[in-house]
């Protein structure tokens, strides 16, 4: 009798990668073409303005660009904090709770700024947002430096506590209650001022959102960060084996306590950012960022640069889907959603066919 | 390297914006079939089977066609849209974008994101459901008198309690002073109900969301089981009240659609949308001169008289003399000669076949007593059935406590 099972490939090669990684997509590609068929679509056509993310035939493609940067500088930036604390093995699935606290935060500062200048007003709601929620994240690491608590759990509550909060502050129409807009019967969340909404460089039509050029510079300062720090090299080595790191005097609930900072304020920048963009909160503002997060970051595989060209191939991913089905009535966004489910699936597939390899191996006697 | 990546990301897309503009300089038309282009933003999908976005995709695709429009070629629409101000402004861009003419946003929380995208589109009218903002060239809100139908549903329901010698009458919201929507709904019907039956006592219990079928389930449960209600009314999202007083042995009255097919034993009748009504008048203005929209269609708020609210039609369960007083109250409506929220009260006496109305001068009284309109005064302000209305009316009271 014989038995499969899977063995890690020792060996790395760029053309197996690409060779999977083409096969799944193509083969994901080719359901959802069947899928489109079965609805009367031509699945080029359609394919076509997803990948052009509907720019072809557009009176204002400048603003696909605008929206396609507007999904994804939350992403890179929640990515790429999601990445720092799971190269130390610290599973911080708490990305939604900490992106939306970090939301409020910035929206307390926004609906409380009274005509403050531009500059310091928006400075301060990412201050706010980044300080909310990195404590949350010290918090959590705190737990689980002292009595080793389980952090996964303690994130995935966190987002369920957060996403009740802001809810209840939409819902809840009270005199205490700045966050909502007054002149509405209704419970509605307010719009900020102008000084609180992110500016930008305008290029001709476009405006390049500062939101932008900070996202691309935190990714190069993480780069440097892990590459080249000392920090940098204690979360790798925490993250291999923390008893190595201790054993080499590295004084690890330290350095977990620190990069969960680091991390969670990120994320809050992130949301800081984003609420800033957006000019109001809401409880769909982090645009699932927590989750896709994660994804993005172990389709990476926790690589900086991976995770700047994931992130933008997925925000891609999710604008022009969206594009697409705005132009066919008989498509909703749920069958965006699925082709997008069908695509990361056939992905992450791929990128297990191209790390692992099923084995054959003999039965040894009969045991 | 990275670096080298993010300096060619960034020239790529600053090229890609320079086109952007020579395209949107141009000002070609985009490639479709016909040049009247409909924008729709849907806070459910189109495909949809009931409910609320259903509802609405059925109004716009079937004044599309009555327009001679093609929905499969000449309407973009953007679903599932939160009411998030950047979601829906991502909408209205990306619609704005495929060259839409005229764009529909169907739920309250649009608001924002409308008027500010209505401000930077001047080109293209914006128009949305259910809310209180406008400008005086592109933008809009539509709603429609909803409570003048549940006023008809409420005849019904007083036929029946009248029938069976119950003066208790549930009604399942899911909101209840919170909303003027659902507020006036209530009180409508209550009056519709004391029209027939003076002493007729709507119970409501209100579930705190606009949908969740168990909590409507149990509400419609409590109502029957608990306050010994012999008519379920609602204002949910779900035929689960129906549903429940079909399996209890007791009658309904629905809502959004006819639920006669849902619970056949029990359903009497629903006030329905037909927003075809309003969305027929909205293109073909739109396609015939978009420039004076606001002076032709302008902010609507319509009612039985242009067919954008009716009651379904009424099923074998009514006792007979109901059609005829719906009828009566429909053509007093109709003409504009009575309305539900004024210091008239009708009243409904005689059998089938010779049912008359008497309209009699008497406070509108809400529950704690107080005069709203005195005997004999006109009908309220549309602005406090859309908006301020906070109150049930004599005759209501809600069984389960308002949440602090």
């Amino acid at each position: 009798m014989s038995e499969y099972h899977l063995v890690r490939r020792g060996d790395f090669s760029y053309k197996r990668v690409i060779i999977c990684y083409a096969i799944g997509i193509l083969v994901s590609l080719g359901i959802g073409a069947l899928l489109l068929i079965g609805l009367g679509i031509n699945p080029i056509e359609y394919y076509g303005r997803m990948l052009s993310i509907g720019l072809i035939g557009n009176r204002y493609a400048y603003k696909c660009i605008e929206g396609l940067l507007k999904v994804f500088v939350p992403l890179l930036i929640t990515s790429l904090a999601l990445g720092l604390a799971f190269k130390m093995r610290f599973w911080n699935i708490g990305g939604e709770g900490e992106f939306l606290i970090g939301s409020i935060c910035a929206a307390i500062v926004a609906f409380n700024s009274n005509g403050m200048p531009k500059i310091l007003t928006i400075i301060l709601m990412c201050l706010a947002a980044a300080l909310s929620a990195g404590i949350v994240g010290l918090a959590v690491a705190a737990l689980k430096v002292k009595f080793n608590t389980n952090e996964t759990l303690m994130t995935l509550m966190f987002n369920y506590i957060m996403l009740y909060l802001i809810r209840y502050l939409g819902n809840t129409k009270a005199g205490w209650n700045f966050f909502l807009n007054p002149e509405s019967e209704r419970p509605i969340f307010g719009q900020f001022e102008e000084n609180c909404k992110m500016g930008g460089i305008k290029i001709g039509c476009f405006t390049l959102l500062y939101s932008v050029i900070a996202a691309v510079m935190i990714t190069i300062i993480i780069y440097i960060y892990l590459k080249y720090t000392k920090q940098g090299y204690e979360i790798s080595v925490v993250g291999d084996s923390s008893a190595t790191a201790r054993y080499a005097g590295m004084r690890v609930g330290r350095i977990i306590l620190r990069t969960m900072f680091i991390s969670a304020a990120l994320i809050g920048l992130a949301a800081g950012l984003a609420t800033s963009t957006a000019g109001t909160i809401s409880e769909s503002i982090t645009n699932n960022v927590g989750w896709t997060g994660v994804i993005v970051a172990w389709l990476a595989k926790l690589s900086v640069p991976g995770i700047f060209i994931t992130s933008l191939l997925i925000s891609v991913l999710q604008y022009g889907c969206q594009a697409a089905a705005t132009q066919y009535p008989s498509i909703d966004s749920n069958f965006a959603d699925l082709l997008q489910g069908i695509i990361l699936f056939s992905v992450l597939a791929a990128d297990f066919a191209a790390t692992f390899k099923i084995v054959k191996k003999e039965g040894p006697k009969n045991d | 390297m990275k670096k080298l990546i993010s300096i060619v990301l960034t020239v790529a897309l600053s090229a890609f914006a320079f086109a952007g503009c020579s395209a949107s300089g141009a000002e070609g038309e985009s490639g479709s079939g016909s040049d009247f282009r409909v924008g729709a933003i849907y806070i459910n999908s189109q495909n949809d089977t009931s409910g609320y976005t259903y509802a609405h995709h059925k109004g716009i695709t079937e004044a599309m066609t009555a327009a001679g429009l093609d929905p499969a070629t000449d309407l973009s629409i953007v679903d599932n849209v939160p009411e998030d101000a950047e979601q829906v402004t991502a909408a209205c861009d990306q619609l704005a974008g495929e060259g839409c003419d005229i764009i529909f946003g169907i739920s309250f929380g649009y608001i924002d994101a409308m008027e500010a995208a209505a401000a930077e589109y001047p080109d293209i009218i914006f128009s949305h459901a259910t809310g209180y903002k406008s400008n005086s060239t592109n933008f809009n809100n539509y709603f429609g008198r909803i409570y003048q139908a549940r006023y008809l549903a409420g005849i019904a329901a007083g036929y029946k309690s009248l029938a069976l010698g119950n003066n208790e009458i549930g009604y399942v919201s899911a909101w209840g002073t919170e909303y003027a929507e659902t507020c006036s709904g209530i009180n409508a019907f209550a009056l519709g109900c004391q029209s027939v039956n003076p002493d007729a006592h709507v119970n409501v219990y209100e579930i705190y969301t606009w949908g969740d079928q168990d909590l409507e389930r149990q509400a419609a449960e409590t109502l029957i089981d608990t306050f010994g209600c012999c008519v379920i009314a609602q204002h949910c999202d779900s035929a689960q009240p129906q549903i429940v007083a079909n399996e209890k042995g007791v009658f309904g009255c629905g809502y959004n659609s006819d639920m006669t097919a849902e619970a056949p034993d029990a359903h009497l009748c629903a006030p329905i949308w037909n927003w075809s009504a309003y969305y027929q008048t909205a293109i073909e203005a739109a396609m015939s001169d978009p420039s004076a929209f606001m002076s032709t269609v302008g902010n609507y708020y319509e009612g039985i008289n242009s067919g954008l609210v009716a009651v379904s039609e009424l099923s074998a369960n009514n006792e007979p003399a109901a059609q005829e007083a719906i009828d009566i109250a429909t053509d007093l409506m109709k003409t504009g000669a009575w309305d539900v929220f004024s210091g008239t009260a009708l009243s409904f006496t005689g059998d089938a076949g010779s049912v008359a109305v008497t309209e009699n001068a008497a406070d509108l009284l809400d529950s704690d007593g107080n005069v709203i309109v005195a005997a004999g005064g006109a009908s309220v302000e549309d602005g406090v059935i859309q908006g301020s209305m906070n109150y049930y009316v004599a005759g209501v009271t809600q069984v389960n406590a308002a949440e602090g």
